[in-house]
C-alpha cells in the first residue's frame, strides 16, 4: 500500500523519466484479416509494419477449414461429388473433374465422348467466369469499382448458359461416375426421360461467346489501359521463374512469370488436344501480367468452346456402371488445370463404397506459400494489390 | 429602426440561409452520386423509394443514419472523436460565407474573400488528423496520417493555382473577380464579349485547381486515407451514425462548395453572356457548379485510386512546379500587357 | 534387378501392359533414387524408399522434378473409427507418408513413398531440399501428428491452439455421427408405380 510520500516520489520519478525518455519507435503489428473486404475470404495476415511498408508477414489460415479429407472418408463418391464443388467454389465444376476421372480410372471406365466433350465445355465455361470475378474483384482493390459491373454482367449470360444445362449457377453437382447427369425433370409417375443439352444451348453459347470476347476488349481499354491501374500494377510484386517452380505456383500465377506449362497441354483427362489453343504467358511476373495472363485466358477458353461446340459428337451421356458405386481397391492420381492452379485428387479406395483416403491438393493453399516472401518490403495498398492479383479462394486454401 | 437594420440579424439570417442551400443542395448531389454512378455502370440505381425515381433514398438514408447507436469504441479518445465531425463541417461551411450567388445575393462579400476561404477552409485538415488518431484502431490511424500528409501536400498547389487569377483580376473579393471576368475582352461590332478565365489562359490553373480540390476532398482518385478496399473506411471506420452523416455531408457540401468556387474563379460565376445577373445569376451559378460536381463523380467512378507516394510525387514534382510557372507567366502578361 | 511389386494395393494395372508399352517411368525414377520397389498402376507411378533415405532420395530428383506438388499421409489402419474399413486381408498398419514431384515442361511426375512404423512416427522434414514443402509437412504434422525434424516452423495450420488430436487418423471419430447416425436411405425401394424400369442402367451410384 503506498502512502502519500511514496505517491508524491513516484510521481516525481515518472515526470523526471518523461523529460528524459528518448523518442522510440517501434513496429506495429497489424492484423490484415481474418475480416477484411479484401482478404478474399478469412485469411488472416499478421503483417509487421514500419510506417507503410511491411516488414514481415505471417499468414494464418484454418479460419474455413471444413474438414473435406475427413469428410471424403464417410461419404459415397456420389455424395463428395457434390461437396467438391465448394472448395473452390467459383469455379464449381471444375473442382469435380479431376476427382471423377480418378475414381473412373480407378474403376476402369470412361465417359462417352460427347459426356467428355460436354466436360469440357462447362469447365471452360467455368473458367472464363473465374477469370471474370478475377477482373472484377482486383480492380475494385485498388479502388476501381466500375469494372466490377461490366465483369459481371457478361459473366450472368456465362452463369444463364450454365444454369441452361446443369440446373446450377455455382455449384452444378453435374458429373456422375462414367458421365454426366443424363436425367433430368419429370415426376415420379412418369418414365425417366434422358435429357440432353436444352434447346438453343449451342447457339446461345455462340452469342456469349461473341459477347465475352466483347467484354474482354472493353476491360482490356478500361483496366488494363488505365494508367493509375499500370502504374500500381507494373513491377509490383514481381515473381520470378525460378522462384515461382521453387514455391510451387501453378495456373496463371505461373504461366505470368514467363513459365509456359499449361496441365491441359500435358494432361489427358479431357479430349483438350483435339482443340486449337495457346498457352498464355507473360514475361515479367507482376501484377499486371497476372492479370493479362488472366483476360487472355478468357479469349482461349471461348476459342475453346466455340470449337467444341461446332464439333460436339453424337452418343449417350454415361457409360453403364452398376447402381451402387464401390471402387475396387488401388490408388490413383489425377490432376486438372483448375482455373486457379492445378488441383489434383489422390484417392486411395479401400474397395467399399466411399473412399478410404482422399487428398486434395488445391491450388490456392500452395499459391499462397509465397507471400511471405512476395509481401516482404512491400507497401500496404501494394500487399492489398498482390493479395487481388495472386487470385485464391479461402475455400481452396482451407479445404 | 426595424429588425433587418440590425447588422447581426441580417449577418445571422445570411448564414443561415447559406447553410440551409448548402445542405439541401449536399442532397441533391448525394442523389447525383447515386444515380450518375448506377448510370455509368449499367445499373438503375435507386428505384423504389420514390416512385420509381429514386429521389427519396436520400432522406431514407438520413433517417436510417440519424436512428443508428452512438458508438464510440472503449479505446478511444471521446471528446476528440466526438468533436472531430464538427470540426470537418465547420471547415466546409467557413468557406460558403464568401461564395457569390449574384451580385448582391452573398452573405458576406469580404475584401480577402478568397484568401479567406482557403484559410478556413483548411481547419477541416485537422478533423481528419483528429478522427484518425482519437479512434483507438490502427486502421484508423494508419488512414489519418495519410489524410494529413494529403491534404498538407495538396494545399500548395491549391493556393498557387488561385494566386493565378488572383493576379489576373486584381482582386481578391469573389464579386470583384466575378466583375472582372465579365468585362469584355473584345467586341464585334458593338456586342462585348467576355471569357471565363479558364478560357483567357488560366487553363493550366484550373486544372491543377481541380486535381487539388479532389485531393483536398479524399475522393477517389486521392482517397488513400479512406482507401475502402485497404483500410476498411480509413479514419472513418469506426464513425457510424450521426457523426459518419456529418462527415458524409461534408464531403458532398465540401463538393459543392469547391466546385462553386471553380465556377468563380474560372468559369465566370454567377455572370452569362446575354443573362441579368441579379435574377438569372444563382442559377448560372449554381448550374456551373453541379457541372463540375458532374465531373468529379465521374473521375470517381472511373479510376483506380493512386498510391500514397505517387499522390504526394504528383503533387511535389509536378503541380507545385507547374503552379509556380502559371503564376510566373500570369504576372509577366498581366504587366506587359 | 527391378521387380514390379505394387506397395498396398494388390490390384494389378488393368491396363495391362504390352510388348508396345514403353518402358515404365517409375523405372526411371527408381533407378535415379536408388530403391528398388517401384509401381506404375492406374497411371500412377509411385516408388518406395526407406524412412533413412527420405531426404537423400529427394535430393536426387530435385533437378530433375522441380515442382513439389504436395505432401501427405495415408493412415494404414485395420479398424476405422468413421468410414468403410479396407477390404480383404489384414494390412500391416503403419503411416505412409507420400509426396509428389513433378515438374513443369513435359508432364513428368513421381509419388515418392515411405512407411513410418505407428509407434515412432517421426521423419526428416523436407524444407532443406523442397522450400514449397513447408506448409505441407504443417498440415501433415497437425492433421496426423507426425513430427518432422528439422522443419523451420512447426507452428499449427489449421487447426486452433487448443485443439487435442489428430483429426485425419483413422482412430479420430467423428462426433456428429456417434450421436446421430447418419439419416439417409441406403438402400433404395423400387418406386411402386414405375413399370418400365426407369433409364436401366443410365443412372449410377446411390
Amino acid at each position: 500500500m503506498t502512502t502519500p510520500a511514496d505517491r508524491h516520489l513516484l510521481a516525481m520519478h515518472r515526470s523526471e523519466a518523461a523529460v528524459s525518455v528518448e523518442l522510440q519507435t517501434e513496429d506495429m503489428v497489424l492484423n490484415i484479416g481474418p475480416q477484411h473486404p479484401s482478404t478474399h475470404g478469412v485469411l488472416r495476415l499478421v503483417a509487421t509494419v514500419a510506417g507503410e511498408r511491411v516488414r514481415s508477414v505471417q499468414p494464418v489460415m484454418g479460419y474455413m477449414h471444413r474438414g473435406y479429407e475427413k469428410l471424403a472418408e464417410v461419404r459415397t463418391y456420389a455424395q463428395i461429388t457434390a461437396l467438391v464443388n465448394r472448395i473452390d467454389w467459383v469455379s464449381g465444376f471444375a473442382n469435380e473433374i479431376p476427382f471423377i476421372v480418378a475414381a473412373e480410372r480407378l474403376m476402369g471406365v470412361e465417359a462417352p465422348e460427347r459426356a467428355q466433350h460436354i466436360r469440357l465445355i462447362l469447365t471452360e465455361m467455368f473458367r472464363i467466369s473465374n477469370h471474370l470475378i478475377f477482373l472484377c474483384s482486383f480492380p475494385a482493390e485498388l479502388g476501381a469499382p466500375t469494372p466490377l459491373m461490366y465483369a459481371l454482367r457478361e459473366r450472368e449470360r456465362v452463369l444463364d448458359l450454365i444454369e441452361g444445362v446443369t440446373g446450377g449457377r455455382f455449384h452444378p453437382n453435374f458429373n456422375r461416375i462414367g458421365g454426366v447427369k443424363p436425367a433430368a425433370g419429370g415426376g415420379s409417375t412418369q418414365r425417366t426421360r434422358v435429357q440432353d443439352l436444352p434447346k438453343g444451348f449451342i447457339e446461345g453459347t455462340r452469342r456469349a461467346m461473341t459477347a465475352v470476347r466483347h467484354v474482354c476488349d472493353d476491360l482490356e481499354n478500361l483496366v488494363l489501359g488505365n494508367e493509375i491501374v499500370q502504374q500500381r500494377t507494373i513491377g509490383i510484386g514481381v515473381l520470378p521463374a525460378d522462384k515461382a517452380v521453387e514455391y510451387a505456383m501453378s495456373g496463371p500465377n505461373l504461366r505470368a512469370s514467363g513459365v509456359p506449362f499449361d496441365l491441359r497441354k500435358v494432361e489427358d483427362y479431357l479430349p483438350y488436344d483435339r482443340f486449337d489453343f495457346d498457352v498464355v504467358t507473360m514475361p515479367n511476373g507482376d501484377n499486371y501480367d497476372r492479370c493479362r495472363v488472366r483476360l487472355e485466358e478468357i479469349r482461349q477458353s471461348a476459342r475453346i468452346i466455340e470449337q467444341a461446340v461446332d464439333s460436339l459428337p453424337g452418343g449417350p451421356l454415361q457409360t453403364k456402371v452398376p447402381r451402387v458405386i464401390k471402387v475396387p481397391k488401388g490408388e490413383c492420381y489425377v490432376r486438372a488445370e483448375n482455373p486457379k492452379g492445378e488441383m489434383g485428387y489422390h484417392i486411395v479406395s479401400g474397395g467399399g463404397r466411399r473412399p478410404y483416403r482422399v487428398k486434395i491438393r488445391s491450388a490456392s493453399f500452395c499459391n499462397l506459400q509465397v507471400l511471405p516472401w512476395l509481401l516482404e518490403g512491400a507497401l500496404i495498398p501494394d500487399v492489398i494489390a498482390i493479395l487481388g492479383s495472386l487470385d485464391f479462394v479461402l475455400g481452396d486454401v482451407d479445404r | 429602426m426595424s429588425l433587418l437594420d440590425n447588422v447581426w440579424v441580417v449577418l445571422a439570417v445570411k448564414l443561415g440561409l447559406a447553410v440551409v442551400i448548402l445542405f439541401a443542395l449536399a442532397l441533391v448531389v448525394m442523389f447525383a452520386e447515386l444515380k450518375v454512378s448506377a448510370h455509368m455502370q449499367h445499373r438503375i440505381g435507386p428505384y423504389f423509394a420514390g416512385g420509381r425515381w429514386g429521389w427519396a433514398q436520400v432522406f431514407a438514408e438520413a433517417l436510417k443514419f440519424l436512428q443508428k447507436e452512438d458508438l464510440i469504441p472503449r479505446d478511444a479518445d471521446a471528446p476528440v472523436f466526438r468533436l472531430a465531425p464538427m470540426v470537418s463541417l465547420l471547415g466546409t461551411f467557413a468557406v460558403i460565407v464568401i461564395i457569390p450567388l449574384s451580385p448582391v445575393l452573398v452573405a458576406g462579400d469580404l475584401d480577402v474573400g478568397i484568401f479567406y476561404a482557403l484559410a478556413a477552409g483548411s481547419v477541416s485538415t485537422i478533423a481528419l488528423l483528429m478522427a484518425g488518431w482519437s479512434s483507438g484502431n490502427k486502421y484508423s490511424l494508419i488512414g489519418g496520417l495519410r489524410a494529413g500528409a494529403q491534404l498538407i501536400a495538396y494545399e500548395l498547389p491549391l493556393v498557387l493555382a488561385v494566386v493565378g487569377v488572383v493576379i489576373q483580376a486584381g482582386t481578391m473579393s469573389m464579386v470583384g473577380i466575378t466583375e472582372a471576368q465579365a468585362q469584355p475582352l473584345f467586341h464585334i461590332g458593338s456586342v462585348g464579349i467576355s471569357l471565363p478565365y479558364a478560357l483567357q489562359g488560366q487553363v493550366i490553373g484550373f486544372v491543377i485547381f481541380m486535381i487539388a480540390a479532389l485531393a483536398e476532398l479524399v475522393r477517389i482518385p486521392f482517397d488513400m486515407p479512406i482507401a475502402e478496399s485497404e483500410l476498411v473506411m480509413g479514419y472513418l471506420t469506426e464513425y457510424s451514425g450521426i457523426r459518419f452523416t456529418m462527415f458524409l455531408l461534408g464531403e458532398y457540401a465540401g463538393m459543392l462548395a469547391m466546385s462553386a468556387i471553380a465556377s468563380v474563379l474560372f468559369l465566370g460565376g454567377y455572370h452569362f453572356w446575354g443573362l441579368n445577373a441579379d435574377w438569372f445569376g444563382p442559377f448560372v451559378l449554381i448550374g456551373k457548379a453541379l457541372i463540375l460536381v458532374f465531373v468529379m463523380i465521374w473521375f470517381r467512378w472511373t479510376w483506380p485510386r493512386l498510391r500514397e507516394d505517387q499522390l504526394q510525387s504528383l503533387a511535389w514534382r509536378w503541380l507545385v512546379p507547374l503552379a509556380l510557372a502559371n503564376i510566373a507567366v500570369t504576372a509577366t502578361l498581366k504587366v506587359v500587357l | 534387378m527391378s521387380e514390379p511389386e505394387p506397395p498396398a494395393t494388390p490390384v494389378p494395372d488393368p491396363e495391362t501392359p504390352s510388348a508396345e508399352t514403353p518402358p515404365s517411368r517409375a523405372a526411371h525414377w527408381a533407378a535415379l533414387v536408388g530403391s528398388a520397389e517401384w509401381a506404375d498402376v492406374f497411371r500412377t507411378s509411385k516408388v518406395r524408399v526407406p524412412r533413412e533415405r527420405w531426404v537423400e532420395a529427394h535430393r536426387a530428383l530435385q533437378p530433375h522434378l522441380p515442382f513439389f506438388a504436395w505432401l501427405s499421409v495415408i493412415d494404414w489402419s485395420n479398424e476405422v473409427a468413421v468410414g468403410d474399413p479396407l477390404e480383404g486381408d489384414p494390412v500391416e498398419e503403419r503411416c505412409e507418408v507420400i509426396s509428389r514431384l513433378s515438374d513443369v515442361s513435359a508432364g513428368e511426375a513421381v509419388i515418392l513413398s515411405t512407411d513410418l512404423p505407428p509407434d515412432d512416427l517421426t521423419i526428416d522434414s523436407l524444407a532443406g531440399v523442397y522450400t514449397a514443402a513447408d506448409w505441407h509437412e504443417r498440415e501433415a504434422a497437425d492433421m496426423f501428428g507426425i513430427t518432422f525434424v528439422g522443419h523451420p516452423n512447426p507452428v499449427r495450420i489449421y487447426l486452433s491452439e487448443g485443439f487435442v488430436g489428430h483429426p485425419l487418423r483413422k482412430s479420430y471419430p467423428l462426433l456428429s455421427r456417434e450421436v446421430k447416425p447418419w439419416p439417409g436411405a441406403v438402400e433404395v425401394t423400387p418406386l411402386p408405380a414405375a413399370e418400365g424400369a426407369p433409364g436401366e442402367g443410365k443412372e449410377g451410384g446411390a
